[in-house]
């Protein structure tokens, strides 16, 4: 290992490489995205109904039908849809939803609202986890360890909903403290913010049990390195091995357990949408799914993986670093 | 699969909820009746299903969203309204048709002015019809009403031309016929004439406040908050917590969890969805007359109700528009006859060796769960019948109209003719059966072409007799609407399907 640090390329040169890997992994995360979108506009076309039949009244007759798939464009085939929808996303154009409104303006009060409660999760698992896998680790095997250790499987066995419910009984039912259900304010954003505890706490907690275990396992492993014990055993001071010897060879598992947690929040927060009425993307991709509306849904696909991949790409980056300095 | 069941715990899981927070019943559910006089002022927040995606902003649109209606209904008016006994004037103050009843000449009503202050014309009113019959599903909102046929008859009255003599056209005209401006061409927010003015509207939610110079007497309340909801648990908890004031339409579940609850009334408006087994007429198994009377023989209706409903319906008679002043009560009442069931399948040599699919959905509270129940119900006359679950465009693309057996609904039961133009006659613009009966078009035809109220009401009965013996429906139930609500608002809306809107006259005594 000490070799390949003393062998550490100049700071121009790493800084160079970095780019250019950041720039090669963002380019397939991209040419993803594109299989992902196309894959998005087939299967909707796949699915039974359409968003003409989906838009109109339920009693519409087969001619009002007809014309409005006509008017949408869905009498061209899928693929043809699917070019003249990206083509305007190259300008930045997400489309028109199968109710006529822009795509943009369907999807673009929502996007704020997911970023903020997937903001605060994510820190928040980040921050939980650290903390107790670290104080799980001080003690091996002993009584604090098992507790965190158990406590954390619980959590992460839990279905969103469960827990979602669990917290409304115990905080907006039994003691009033917390809000059951997100309204709107003016703005179309969250009417306070004690609004979003209980959503975060559904979303998180199960992410927080994950990821602990995960900070858990990848410091224990690491208390395990020849390098490690070296280190210890050259007195140096504790805060020095944990940052400098332990963390470091730890990242890559950490960095890609949050990024997957990334993930997990986006799905979970279908359901938890749901229950907490919170006006996030996941109630926007069920509802355009169920109208058959292509573009919305590609809208939201678009944007979301936009989400993981500016996750996704900083945690490979942070993993590749760290295995560096391993 | 994955994702009903995933739902039915979600549901659970609320209801659960909902039981476990009951710790302060009372004996003494229901509206808590102030004494005095209605009270003017006050925010009522209000929770209405709508989702995201599906926001439509134009009055002339295709609504599915409730939110969106019920916006829409407090900000612009129709020219009639549902009403208690059919229905009432709103900005047509008064209506006369022509001896032939082909044509119809509507007065505005007095003082009826646009929120910025600018008096309604006929200009107006001929401009929105036009609008209305010219978008996507004019020709069914508008049946029989040409463009050509809308025309002013000066500045304060307004002429509709029907294709053939309609004594129901003011029927016709109580639901979308919402004005707006002359030339309006962006119909999202354009100014009113409705009870309630716009103060915002952001993504499905919106806050309206008072119209003080309604043309009908200023509503009782200052301000209206419409807060969307996709989920009737949601929706729930949001009434128990006190986090708004009236859960619209909240459905069953809901309403037995509310049911006795200290601070909480559970309203009832009976009628408000039909949740009729659709049996196709017209080839297949269900062609031959004899197999459905079998089936209409067979279930136990009110243990049907009882059970998908959670007793919040009636028992239905196989004709709808159960809500008509004109519903034939005297009708002997359809029950289980398990022996002529079984004879009349026998004598029309139906297979019961092999099991036939039902459709069904979850587009309505109570729908899937009917069809299992009438699932379980026919095999006591030797009937399998195996459930088919629908997403809901899967349903309306697939199955609708389509199936030879499967469960519909149908919000608007107030009116026995405009069931049948909708799902009845030959010409329906939506005939799920498939069912075409001459002699029940000639009794449509005799009762919306005489101003006669005897033969009127003579030719009705005809039609809901033919309907009750021969059709292709089989109605089992009504569902009422049920909505739950803090026992401080008063005087709420009792009329089923589009009338839950009506909040005029509602006000909070609290």
């Amino acid at each position: 290992m000490a070799e390949r640090v003393s062998a550490r390329p100049p700071a121009a040169v790493l800084g160079r490489a970095v780019l250019w890997r950041a720039g090669l992994l963002v380019l397939r995360r991209a040419g993803l995205l594109l299989v992902l979108l196309a894959a998005v506009f087939l299967l909707v076309d796949l699915l039974p109904g359409d968003a003409a039949r989906s838009t109109l009244d339920a009693n519409a007759s087969a001619g009002e039908v007809a014309a409005r798939r006509a008017r949408l464009g869905l009498d061209r085939p899928w693929f043809e849809r699917f070019a003249h929808w990206l083509g305007g996303l190259c300008t930045g154009d997400l489309g028109v939803s199968a109710r006529g409104r822009p795509v943009w303006e369907v999807v673009g009060p929502h996007l704020p609202n997911t970023l903020l409660l997937g903001g605060i999760v994510l820190a928040l698992t980040a921050v939980a986890a650290l903390g107790l896998g670290g104080l799980a680790v001080l003690r091996p095997g002993g009584r604090l360890d098992r507790a965190i250790d158990s406590g954390a499987t619980v959590l992460l066995a839990l279905p969103e909903f469960v827990l979602g419910t669990g917290l409304v009984v115990v905080f907006a039912f039994y003691s009033d403290l917390l809000p059951a259900v997100t309204t709107t304010s003016t703005g179309g954003g969250v009417h306070d913010a004690g609004m979003l505890v209980l959503p975060a706490l559904a979303l998180a907690l199960p992410q927080i049990g994950w990821n602990t275990r995960i900070v858990r396992t990848a410091l224990t492993e690491q208390l395990r390195a020849p390098h490690v014990d070296a280190a210890v055993l050259d007195g140096l001071p504790r805060r020095r091995v944990l940052l400098h010897h332990l963390l470091p060879g730890a990242v890559p598992p950490i960095a890609t357990g949050l990024a997957t947690s990334a993930g997990l929040v986006l799905g979970g927060a279908v359901t938890v949408e749901t229950l907490f009425n919170y006006p996030g993307l996941g109630s926007v991709l069920t509802d355009a799914l169920q109208n058959r509306d292509g573009p919305t849904v590609a809208g939201v696909v678009a944007l979301a993986g936009l989400i993981i991949t500016s996750t996704l790409v900083p945690a490979d980056l942070l993993g590749r670093w760290a295995r560096r300095f391993a | 699969m994955e994702l009903s069941r995933r739902a039915a715990l979600q549901a659970g899981a609320a209801t659960a909820a909902a039981w476990l927070a009951g710790g302060c019943r009372s004996d003494s559910g229901g509206p808590r009746r102030p004494a005095g006089p209605p009270r003017r002022g006050g925010t009522l927040r209000i929770g209405a299903f709508g989702r995201a995606a599906s926001v439509v902003r134009d009055p002339h649109g295709t609504q599915t969203n409730e939110s969106d209606y019920l916006v829409l209904s407090l900000l612009y008016d129709t020219l009639t309204a549902p009403g208690p006994g059919g229905v009432a004037p709103r900005l047509a103050s008064r209506w006369t048709a022509s001896p032939d009843l082909r044509s119809w000449r509507l007065e505005l009503a007095e003082g009826a002015r646009f929120h910025d202050g600018s008096p309604v014309t006929s200009a107006d009113v001929v401009f929105s019809l036009r609008r209305l019959r010219q978008s996507a599903i004019g020709r069914s909102r508008l049946p029989g009403i040409e463009v050509d046929g809308i025309r002013a008859d000066g500045p304060r009255s307004v002429v509709v031309e029907s294709a053939y003599p309609n004594s129901d056209l003011p029927v016709v005209l109580r639901l979308t016929t919402f004005v707006v401006k002359d030339g309006t061409t962006d119909p999202a927010g354009a100014p009113g004439t409705g009870p309630f003015r716009l103060e915002w509207f952001r993504d499905g939610n919106a806050r309206l406040v008072r119209n003080d110079d309604w043309y009908l007497g200023p509503p009782l309340l200052d301000a209206v908050e419409v807060q969307m909801f996709e989920q009737p648990e949601a929706m729930l908890n949001a009434v128990l917590t006190g986090q708004i004031d009236l859960a619209s339409n909240v459905g069953p579940t809901a309403g037995r969890a509310g049911e006795g609850r200290s601070g909480l009334q559970v309203l009832r408006r009976p009628d408000d969805m039909a949740l009729p087994v659709v049996m196709r007429t017209s080839d297949g198994p269900f062609a031959d007359p004899r197999v459905r009377e079998a089936f209409r023989l067979t279930p136990d209706r009110r243990g049907m109700v009882e059970q998908a409903l959670s007793g919040y319906g009636a028992v239905g008679n196989d004709i709808l528009g159960t809500a008509d002043p004109l519903y034939a009560r005297d009708l002997p009442q359809r029950g289980q006859d398990l022996r002529r069931a079984d004879r009349l399948l026998t004598a029309a040599g139906f297979d019961r060796g092999r099991s036939y699919p039902l459709v069904t959905s979850d587009d309505v509270p109570g729908l899937a769960e009917s069809a299992t129940l009438f699932a379980h119900e026919m095999r006591k006359a030797g009937v399998r019948l195996e459930v088919v679950k629908q997403d809901s465009s899967t349903f309306l693309g697939q199955s609708k109209g389509k199936a030879p057996l499967y469960t519909s609904y149908w919000g608007t039961n107030d009116s026995l003719t405009f069931s049948a133009t909708k799902l009845l006659l030959s010409t329906a613009s939506s005939n799920e059966a498939d069912w075409r009966d001459p002699e029940f078009d000639a009794a449509y035809r005799d009762a919306v072409s005489t101003a006669d109220p005897a033969r009127h009401r003579e030719a009705l009965r005809r039609m809901q007799q033919i309907e009750h013996d021969r059709s292709g429906y089989l109605l089992w139930g009504t569902a009422d609407g049920v909505d739950v609500a803090r026992d401080t608002v008063q005087d709420l809306p009792t009329l089923p399907g589009y009338g839950r809107v009506q909040l005029e006259r509602t006000w909070l005594s609290g």
